[in-house]
């Protein structure tokens, strides 16, 4: 009996040792969680959230996280609490439905930093940010309008809100610009991660004279099914070229880590507190890094394409370009951070209202809150103004 | 012409694991046990048979066919889990099913990570899946309704007292029909991951299980009805993208049409009687000598 005694406490001291140590070493380090919409294995925005994630930690030796995945949108808050009495000290909740839910927590925990992603809503520790891709939209567009044969583009959305109703119409306004005769037919899916109703939804395009297809979907599947009937495609959110080695042409790839690398280092010296972030919105472009235009890291365009895209010609101001070329220099321009903007007026909604003035860009807070399309979509829209 | 033939293909690509999934589910109700672990013994399908498949990734390391055995083994020995608590430990039916489902979900999940952000190089053809599935669902209907075999599974699932007495072993009928339909879910989720979508995702299932449950209710436990309602889901699941921005009805409408149709037919046959068609004695445990 005694030695069972004996034998309980050493152990329980051991434990209670060991715990003492592993949070002496957390004390050291800042403690950032990431609340995620879908699986970390979705091959899409979920994906690449946790693979920024990955990559600050790596980067930054202070830094401790942790995540938890396919939270429901709206039932982000129980999760928050969780993660705070965990000791989370930056918390970022990664998608446009957890916003109301991180604002209350925001006020719930005011020593807690947070930061939404996509949305709009801010508070004193609750920043916004956003990795945007409608200018990479706007080349990918391009290239397909080049690319199609039978004048239509199929295009699976998810759900008809601002940031899709941008995407869409950037890469529309390309479609029209590289090739005025095509269109963009769009179906949406309601969901954003589904790959039977992708799968179903690029079907029903395809059925209906698509020949090149681009889908939003959090997964490789729209990548797949072009593949399958062997049309070209774009990548969504991640390298997708090997799903189909021979189809896809580019696409867009995110680097979240580039703005949670910068947002932890600001908190980490200081210049990012509870107190300062209600103005702090991060909306990082090509200019900086957070996008790419590409079928793969660093490869801009698929090899087997850029023949069928240098013999394409556009006009450009009068005078016929080709549209690879115009691609490339534009992907140029706005990497350096140029003056080139795809949503420069004149632009009509494609009912004929005008919707952005000649010469004049539209605002981050116009492209947050986009309702109207572009001409070109085709298909029902959701909440789209007549006037 | 062609786009009748369009829709009809596409009905029976989607259609097929419908089919399969709900001839197992048929099977072991019809043996008496419900079992609401179809997603969970799907998600585990569809990663074990991927797995096998895959292989190191290296062409030639994998097997399909062993892939496919592989999927039908793991829905299998899942289902056993569930026939154990519920026929030997006399456990809810419903509640196991459901765990089934979340531990499946999950287990599929965890394993399956390294297998996340690789496509299956050499996928399958649909066909040989899809005549199975329509093959063993016409068998499936003669066994059951035509042989002795049949006649005592549907006896066990009907009146499980008396097939006690005519010396039939109740248990041992039930667990190798709660096994087949667990192997007929791991075989649908093998489709999904090797033939209709090529890779394995967490939550790739996305609630197909759930529709082949429902199926079995909406075809009244029939092999041979199963084969139309798998068609015909297939077919609403299609048109709902095909129809979408031809009419003036919301796309959310669309998306929601298959269960809003789910519900119309269970209330229409619950109207009609057809629950009658249940087998008697499904979802109840069997203990011998109590009625």
């Amino acid at each position: 009996m005694n030695k069972i005694q004996k034998l309980l406490t050493l152990a329980l001291a051991l434990t209670v040792a060991s715990a003492a140590t592993q949070a002496g070493a957390q004390d050291a380090k800042l403690k950032a969680c990431f609340i995620y919409v879908g699986p970390t294995g979705d091959i899409g925005w979920s994906y690449a959230h946790d693979q920024g994630r990955k990559a600050a930690e790596k980067a930054l030796p202070w830094l401790e996280t942790q995540y938890v995945e396919s939270v429901q949108e709206g039932q982000a808050l129980p999760v928050i609490d969780r993660l705070a009495k965990n000791g989370c000290k930056v918390i970022f909740t990664t998608s446009f439905g957890y916003m109301d839910d991180t604002l209350a927590a925001a006020k719930k925990y005011p020593g807690i930093i947070f930061a939404h992603n996509a949305g709009f809503k801010r508070n004193p520790n609750m920043a916004t940010y956003m990795a945007d891709f409608y200018q990479v939209y706007y080349l990918n567009g391009l290239a397909a309008g080049a690319l199609t044969k039978s004048g239509k583009v199929g295009f699976v959305g998810t759900f008809p809100i601002p940031e899709l109703k941008r995407h869409l119409s950037a890469f529309a306004l390309g479609v029209k610009a590289a090739n005025p005769k095509a269109n963009v037919n769009v179906k949406w899916i309601n969901s954003w991660f589904d790959p039977a109703k992708t799968r179903e939804a690029s079907e029903a395009l395809l059925s209906e004279g698509a020949d090149v297809l681009t889908s939003a979907e959090d997964s490789a599947t729209g990548v797949q099914t072009a593949g399958a009937k062997n049309i070209p495609t774009f990548s969504h959110y991640n390298p997708m070229l090997k799903f189909s080695p021979d189809n896809v042409v580019s696409g867009h790839v995110v680097h979240w880590d580039k703005i949670y690398i910068d947002f932890l280092t600001k908190v980490h010296n200081g210049t990012y507190t509870n107190k300062n972030l209600a103005n702090v919105d991060y909306w990082w472009l090509l200019s900086k890094g957070a996008v790419e235009m590409g079928a793969d890291n660093g490869l801009p365009f698929n090899a087997k394409f850029v023949p069928q895209l240098k013999a394409a010609k556009m006009m450009v101001g009068g005078k016929s370009v080709s549209v690879y070329d115009r691609i490339m220099a534009l992907d140029t321009e706005m990497e350096k951070g140029g003056k080139f903007d795809p949503f420069t007026g004149p632009i009509k909604d494609r009912n004929g209202v005008v919707r952005v003035a000649a010469g004049k860009t539209m605002s981050i807070a116009d492209l947050n809150s986009m309702s109207w399309v572009a001409p070109g979509v085709v298909g029902q829209v959701a909440d789209e103004p007549k006037k | 012409m062609d786009e009748i033939l369009n829709a009809l293909l596409r009905a029976l690509a989607f259609g097929t694991p419908l089919l399969l999934a709900s001839l197992g589910a048929v099977i072991n109700e019809r043996a008496g046990v419900v079992n609401l672990g179809v997603e969970g013994m799907m998600a585990l399908g569809a990663l074990a048979g991927f797995a096998v498949a895959y292989g190191d990734g290296s062409p030639g390391s994998g097997s399909i066919w062993l892939g496919i055995l592989a999927a039908m083994a793991a829905g299998g020995l899942a289902a056993l889990l569930h026939a154990f608590v519920t026929i030997t430990l006399r456990a809810n039916q419903f509640v196991s099913g459901l765990s089934l489902t979340l531990l499946g979900l999950g287990v599929a999940g965890l394993l399956g990570k390294k297998y996340e952000g690789f496509p299956l190089i050499g996928q399958p053809n649909q066909w040989p899946f899809t005549i199975g599935a329509i093959v063993l669902a016409l068998l499936l209907a003669f066994w059951l309704t035509s042989t002795r075999a049949g006649l005592t599974l549907r006896s066990v699932g009907e009146n499980p007292a008396a097939a006690d007495v005519l010396g039939l072993n109740v248990n041992l009928i039930r667990y190798g029909a709660v096994a087949f339909g667990g192997a007929m879910a791991g075989l649908a989720g093998a489709y999904l991951s090797l033939v209709y979508r090529p890779s394995w995702t967490d939550g790739m299932t996305a609630g197909l299980g759930w529709i082949a449950v429902a199926l079995v209710i909406f075809v009244g436990w029939s092999p041979l009805r199963a084969i139309f309602g798998s068609i015909f889901f297939g077919l609403l699941y299609y048109l709902q993208f095909r129809l979408q921005g031809k009419t003036f009805i919301p796309t959310e409408f669309f998306s929601a049409m298959p269960y809003l149709l789910v519900i119309i037919v269970l209330a229409l046959a619950g109207l009609r009687g057809q629950q009658g068609a249940a087998p008697e004695a499904l979802g109840r445990p069997y203990t011998r000598g109590e009625r």
